[in-house]
């Protein structure tokens, strides 16, 4: 997916320090996730946009942007996603699938696997 | 299968879980969603007050028109009032969430398919779970030929927008403008097609929308009349230029000059795509709420924010106190004559600026272009520091400087009286309409400013009605307030939808109360929510 993000995320992703992750270190589980959050969550919690910026002022730059992040526990994200916090709106089942979101947090905590 | 805490108004324990195994014999007991989880994820995210009154019963997500036919029949069966929601992102309106308190949402989210993309004839037919994202992603992956137009979340439903009456800011901003044909299941689970596409086997359905008799879109529009599983969305070809104009002027009474002067350039087609104009508060917000900040950041008083600290912050900015931003799509050359005459224009109110930027076919996608769909917008939600939420209130009003400056002030005034931060914008639909948008964004957590604010609405409303001004959208608590407003001949407009309502409809499953439409048998719910 994310067709038309990297032409306005590049810069943004160069300018804020973002460890891509390289796709060929990722699992298959792993790479579904990544494919889902690019998909679904980058548009809030992308570099510079709404969530991102939320989180850096409520915690600070380094936990803001959630794909750089290596203290998310697996369950957390599951609750969160399912059940809103802040501004942000639960995912329903129709439009985040259990798969897609079991992918999300292998893809989120991969740093500890 | 689960049981749900919640159930329809006049259906016993027993009916209720009859009707939920008939809804699972259909989609699959999996799409039948009735834990307290699930029914969490359909309650209002945004809700101005207790999401709980209008909390839904249950949610059943068909793949297919047939499966929503079938589901359509099983509710009359069974006085089922269902919900239909395309992506459940109508924020601001009531999200996925009923006006009738234990509906069982109508979830279409999973008929999710972009049919067809025709570049030669720029049109899309798209199933109602297609959001913005999918379409543009779809339209790029083709070759990016079309261009959609987005509003300013992207994450909404290309089909549920345009039946909302939303807005996008390209020259196919207007997006009920947009549509040519639908498929439409009936309350009584017939399936229709209209205009070109009751013809078997057309191929013209999607490039002529009047077909032969009654035009019939229109009733399926912020309407209780059927559910759309399909619909033709014309496309803007991509252009080869787009420039963005941001004009500005400095004194606090310049409204009705903005107004008086765009519309003519707006009327005659030099500017060829929907406009903003923001008022000073407006214009603080937007560039706080791209930088993460909040109110806290200038103002920590209580009441309406005073225009000095909102004329000092623009002060501080270089930008004057009225401000409007549209953009144009042409060729290259195309856009010098406008801008010129734009220039022209504006050169003779006294202080205006005019600035202008530009964009060619062939170069990278610009925010300022909207033509992406994101979720930058979304910021503005958390004014107050959240976790926020925002309610609306948009009358319509002809482009005539006096006559809009009125109106503003006259909105103005309440949400001083009422202690609100007053964030509007007078968006321009079409060449001779605007809606002031007069946004009311409290604190989710905040009793007293949600109270303030739904006071706020209910008599803006009423001045409305006392000055002749309806409004065009409202939030699910509100819709029969804002059906209030359409007074002439004691309301025999909402007469009408009704006499309709129970003619296609006489079970009254489908959505009531939706813009204040409710069923012979529901009618008592009037004014309740």
């Amino acid at each position: 997916m994310r067709v038309l993000g990297p032409l306005v995320m590049s810069g943004l992703l160069l300018a804020c320090g973002v460890a891509v992750a390289d796709e060929a270190s990722l699992s298959a589980k792993e790479l579904q996730g990544k494919r889902a959050y690019d998909h679904i969550c980058v548009y809030c919690h992308g570099p510079g946009v709404w969530g991102t910026n939320r989180l850096a002022k409520r915690l600070d730059k380094e936990h803001a942007l959630l794909e750089n992040r290596t203290d998310l526990p697996a369950p957390a994200i599951r609750a969160i996603v399912r059940s809103g916090v802040g501004s942000m709106p639960p995912m329903r089942r129709t439009e985040l699938s259990d798969s897609d979101l079991e992918a999300i947090a292998a893809y989120l905590t991969r740093h500890g696997r | 299968m689960a049981q749900s805490s919640v159930r329809p108004p006049g259906v016993s324990e027993a009916e209720f879980k009859d009707a939920l195994k008939a809804f699972a014999a259909i989609v699959g007991p999996e799409w039948v969603l009735v834990s307290e989880e699930d029914r969490h994820s359909y309650l209002d995210a945004f809700a101005p007050g207790n999401p709980d009154e209008h909390a839904s019963s249950a949610a059943v997500a068909p793949r297919s028109a047939e499966e929503v036919q079938a589901i359509v029949k099983a509710a009359n069966r069974y006085r089922i009032p269902l919900w239909p929601v395309s992506t459940g992102r109508n924020l601001a309106y009531g999200g996925s969430a009923p006006v009738l308190r234990g509906s069982v949402v109508l979830d279409l989210k999973r008929m999710n398919r972009v049919l067809e993309i025709d570049e030669e004839l720029g049109y899309a037919l798209v199933e109602p779970g297609v959001s913005f994202f999918d379409l543009f992603e779809a339209l790029q992956a083709a070759g990016g030929k079309l261009w959609i137009s987005t509003p300013a979340p992207g994450w909404g439903s290309v089909i549920g927008n345009a039946l909302e009456h939303g807005l996008g800011y390209t020259p196919y901003g207007v997006h009920t403008d947009t549509i040519c044909g639908m498929e439409v299941v009936l309350p009584t689970g017939e399936l229709v097609r209209t205009g070109m596409g009751a013809v078997k086997d057309s191929r013209e359905w999607q490039i002529f929308k009047y077909g032969y008799g009654p035009v019939w879109d229109g009733l399926f529009t912020q309407s209780n009349f059927g559910v759309v599983t399909k619909m033709g969305v014309w496309l803007m070809p991509q252009p080869e230029a787009v420039a963005n104009v941001a004009i500005s002027l400095p004194n606090a009474g310049d409204l009705p000059v903005m107004v008086d002067t765009l519309r003519p350039l707006r009327l005659n087609d030099t500017i060829n795509a929907t406009y903003t104009i923001t008022n000073p508060f407006r214009s603080i917000v937007d560039g706080f709420s791209a930088q993460g900040k909040s109110r806290a950041d200038i103002y920590k008083g209580t009441g309406s924010i005073p225009f000095d600290v909102v004329a000092k912050e623009l002060a501080a900015e270089g930008r004057g106190l009225w401000n409007a931003t549209f953009n144009l799509f042409d060729r290259d050359k195309g856009l010098d004559l406008r801008i010129a005459a734009i220039q022209e224009a504006f050169a003779h109110v006294p202080g205006a600026k005019v600035q202008t930027r530009r964009w060619q076919r062939g170069q990278p996608f610009e925010q300022w272009m909207r033509v992406q769909p994101g979720l930058f917008a979304l910021g503005i939600v958390d004014w107050y520091g959240g976790p926020g939420g925002h309610m609306n209130y948009a009358p319509v009003v002809a482009p005539i400087g006096k006559r809009v400056g009125e109106l503003y002030e006259a909105i103005y005034q309440r949400f001083v009286e009422y202690g609100i931060d007053f964030y509007a914008g007078m968006l321009n639909v079409g060449p001779r309409a605007l809606l002031v948008n007069a946004v009311m964004f409290f604190n989710r957590d905040d009793a007293d400013l949600i109270r303030r604010g739904r006071e706020l609405y209910r008599v803006l409303a009423k001045d409305g009605i006392a000055s002749g001004f309806g409004d065009y959208r409202a939030h699910i608590s509100f819709m029969d307030e804002a059906a209030d407003m359409y007074t002439f001949n004691g309301h025999a407009l909402r007469t009408l939808n009704e006499r309709v309502k129970d003619a296609l409809d006489p079970q009254g499953i489908l959505a009531p109360g939706k813009q204040g439409i409710w069923p012979r048998a529901l009618r008592g719910n009037r004014g309740k929510s």
